[in-house]
């Protein structure tokens, strides 16, 4: 991948492909189970009635709601899964944990947005941006995964827990969901798409004017001849990469095991009610007064 | 001058000897003799009616006048024949006739010129212009209307029918009875005998008198009054092709206390406001029953009521009725026919009407929370109506019935000045709502195909209308919750009713899990959005300050 230095190269590679897909499957997730989710959140709004019956009535928008939700669990169990092969077998850096220096980036980011420095900070392949909303995924999506696992059998979950959890699951799904939805649209969107398009999650390449802006410090690694993926092309041992997978065969066969049984896990309520019919013409044998 | 009158003198000589001859002819003729016009028979004052004629002239109180006619009809064997071969005896009982309504013992006694006009009574009498006895008696009765203006109406057939009933055939002829005598029951043997010739029913004398003490026949015009004559008698009934008898008998009184009667806004309703155009006779009926005829009657309050009548008929029980369930309920059976009371007083009357039909709900409904307050007079309780509706009560079995119906309870439930008088809480709607019950029910579109309608609504868990206190000790909600819940969720364990917020908004008292929850959001969103936003901002003005510096240079 690496090119030579001198050519000033143009474009400088960003995102592997599975991350590419990762991303997409994320993407169509959690928009579905945004679209199918919020209405629910304001039963009352006409909005929302105009949503759900659009999509097909309240019944067809939570089996929707609940297949996008099993997508999303798959696709966060692969990256827990990849990313545990290439920290634990292939010991690459985890380039994406926080670190003292994204404060310090922040900061002279607002400084110099305020014109209180003159110069913008130089930023790592991850920037502080990007960290926050990295780590906001993986704490949302536990969130949401969680609640909507409490939601989706409550009398599994209260055999063990309180009843009090399930509304409590229901209003942190509901207020994680407004959180994660309002922090896309402002933050992601607005750094990505209208600051300026941003192509690497669909290319996998970023020109060299956003790197100079937004990753100044892996422009110089890259250009100084780093790899993209620092110990990427390293050979794990052989016995590393045999027990990495048994453990993860038998946690992805629970983990499966567990999210059939989030369709059938129980019955929770009958599908019909018995129907109340009482006589209803009984006529007095005497009229009324 | 003189030669003229000598002139003229045998002409008028003439005369003078013409006139005096005729004066004595006319006095050698034989005595006067009354001749009936078509009979032949020469009839002649007896010593008898002359002794009358002396007697009558004696009498101060009797018009002169009728000397003439008193001469020949006081005392005669002559009869009258009409064409069609009938008689009539000539003859006048004047003793009678001194008795009667118009005799010299009333007030103002009345000639026989009075009714046999002089003008067509002279004698000798011309030809009878009536076929038979019967045209005369009729023709005659018309000279009744001379003094009696208005004659009464009255249900017997008119001049127009084939057959009428005249003045006569009930007043009598020379004979006419007085008010006071019809009162008194004298006469009723003419009515008994018309009646039982021409099949009609009243026959009874007793019953007769009564109609007309009750003043069947002291009517100028249609009204009240006219139509109880006969319908304020006990026990009249109608019966119908199919046997079904039907009370006919109308309570006055009733009638006048209604919301019709008296105190109607409009107007007083009579009789043909509702039995329009009805006379006596009645036409015969049109309906095979009872049932029939009543449904049939009640498209008359359509003309008042016609929005009522109109929510009734896409009503359940208009519906009922259209597709061919006579006992289904029309305007009358609720709200009575001719003692229609005001429907809503007391409010309890609305339940107790329902309950006509509907009795077993009834007993239900007044066991519960809702109907004991009732019958203590609480006007905020629901009666049957203010669930299901007036005039267009709808089926509370439909899934749209069920979706709404939180709306519906929630019409009391979250009003807030209502329920601080029972000291209710006004949350229950919106805490419902909040939760998946309430949620999934709100999103709920009846029209679409998918939706299933089986999410809790308020009346599955307190109960439809047996509804009692939620801490009631026995059949209280909060007794029992567990097996409430475990009616649609069998599996349900002990844990499982906690995950209901029973109606408590999120507090550090109630439901303090799901409270510190939304705290926690309500604190974050604004702040991490607060953050964003800012950041954003940030980055827009500096954009901005380098898009105007770089235009600039």
């Amino acid at each position: 991948m690496a090119t030579a230095p001198a050519e000033k190269q143009q474009r400088f590679p960003r995102f592997r492909k599975m991350a590419q897909l990762e991303h997409i499957i994320l993407l169509v997730s959690f928009t579905t189970l945004a679209i199918t989710g919020l209405p629910q959140k304001w039963p009352q709004a006409p909005f929302s009635l105009w949503m759900i019956n659009l999509l097909g009535g309240i019944e067809t928008v939570r089996i929707i709601h609940r297949w996008a939700a099993i997508i999303l669990i798959l696709g966060s169990f692969y990256h827990l899964f990849a990313s545990g092969y290439r920290l634990f077998v292939k010991r690459e850096r985890m380039r994406v944990l926080p670190v003292w220096k994204d404060a310090l980036d922040l900061r002279d980011y607002v400084l110099y947005n305020l014109g209180f420095k003159s110069e913008h900070p130089k930023m790592p392949k991850f920037n502080f941006g990007e960290k926050f909303e990295y780590w906001a995924v993986v704490w949302g999506t536990a969130v949401m995964i969680i609640t909507g696992f409490m939601l989706w059998n409550p009398i599994a979950v209260t055999n063990f827990l309180p009843g009090q959890f399930i509304p409590a699951a229901k209003a942190a799904h509901g207020g994680e969901a407004i959180l994660a939805v309002t922090s896309i649209l402002i933050w992601h969107i607005y750094n990505v798409v209208i600051k300026q398009f941003n192509p690497s999650m669909w290319t996998g390449w970023l020109p060299r004017r956003q790197m100079e802006e937004e990753h100044a410090l892996e422009l110089e690694r890259l250009e100084a001849g780093g790899d993209p993926w620092p110990g990427a092309a390293l050979e794990a041992p052989a016995h590393r990469k045999r027990n990495y997978f048994i453990v993860s065969a038998i946690l992805g066969i629970f983990i499966l095991a567990v999210i059939y049984y989030l369709f059938t896990f129980e019955e929770t309520a009958i599908t019909t009610l018995p129907a109340i019919t009482p006589e209803v013409i009984t006529p007095l044998v005497t009229p009324a007064p | 001058m003189f030669r003229n009158f000598i002139r003229k003198l045998p002409t008028l000589l003439l005369l003078f000897g013409i006139g005096s001859i005729s004066i004595f002819l006319f006095h050698m003729l034989p005595p006067i003799t009354a001749e009936a016009s078509v009979n032949e028979e020469p009839v002649s004052i007896s010593l008898e009616g002359l002794n009358i004629i002396q007697t009558l002239v004696q009498s101060d109180q009797h018009p002169d006048s009728d000397l003439a006619c008193r001469a020949c009809h006081s005392d005669t064997d002559a009869t009258v024949e009409f064409p069609s071969g009938e008689t009539f005896s000539a003859q006048v009982d004047m003793g009678i006739l001194a008795a009667s309504a118009h005799g010299t013992s009333s007030s103002d006694p009345l000639r026989c010129t009075s009714c046999h006009a002089a003008s067509s009574y002279q004698f000798p009498h011309d030809d009878l212009e009536a076929a038979d006895l019967r045209q005369y008696q009729i023709a005659k009765s018309a000279s009744c209307e001379q003094c009696h203006g208005q004659p009464h109406i009255t249900g017997h057939p008119g001049p127009e029918s084939e057959n009428p009933v005249v003045c006569t055939d009930c007043h009598g002829g020379h004979d006419v009875l007085t008010v006071e005598q019809l009162q008194a029951g004298e006469g009723t043997d003419a009515c008994v005998d018309c009646h039982t010739q021409s099949g009609v029913e009243l026959v009874d004398p007793a019953a007769l008198t009564g109609l007309i003490n009750a003043g069947l026949f002291s009517q100028q015009e249609i009204n009240n009054d006219y139509c109880l004559a006969c319908h304020s008698q006990p026990d009249i009934e109608m019966e119908f092709p199919n046997g079904d008898t039907k009370s006919v008998t109308v309570d006055a009184m009733a009638l006048h206390d209604s919301v019709h009667g008296a105190g109607n806004s409009w107007d007083e309703l009579v009789c043909n406001d509702c039995h329009v155009d009805y006379r006596y006779p009645h036409e015969p009926l049109a309906v095979e029953s009872a049932r029939e005829f009543s449904i049939e009657k009640n498209q008359v309050c359509e003309r008042c009521h016609e929005q009522k009548f109109d929510a009734t008929l896409d009503s359940v029980h208009g519906e009922a009725l259209m597709e061919g369930n006579l006992d289904a309920a029309t305007c009358t059976d609720c709200h009575g026919a001719h003692d229609t009371p005001v429907p809503n007083e007391p409010r309890e009357r609305i339940s107790h009407t329902c309950a006509q039909c509907h009795g077993d709900i009834f007993d239900e409904y007044i066991e519960s929370v809702h109907g004991e307050a009732l019958t203590t007079g609480d006007p905020d309780v629901p009666t049957c109506i203010d669930c299901h509706g007036v005039h267009n009560i709808g089926d509370p079995t439909t899934i749209l019935f069920r979706v709404r119906s939180p709306e519906l309870c929630a019409g009391c439930h979250a009003d807030e000045e209502m329920m601080s008088r029972h000291d209710i809480s006004t949350d229950v709607f919106d805490t419902y709502v909040s939760d998946f019950h309430g949620t999934t029910t709100m999103l709920f579109d009846p029209e679409h195909p998918n939706a299933d309608p089986t999410k809790a609504v308020c009346y599955d868990c307190h109960g439809v209308h047996n509804i009692k206190r939620p801490d009631d000790p026995e059949a209280g909600i909060k007794q029992n919750l567990l097996e409430t819940c475990q009616k649609c969720h069998p599996d349900a364990s002990a844990n499982f009713p906690d995950s209901w917020t029973s109606h408590f908004p999120p507090s550090l008292e109630h439901n303090t899990l799901v409270y510190l929850v939304n705290l926690f959001y309500r604190i974050i969103i604004p702040f991490t959005l607060g953050f964003l936003i800012f950041l954003v901002a940030t980055d827009v003005y500096q954009r901005i300050r380098s898009l105007i510096k770089s235009s600039r240079s």
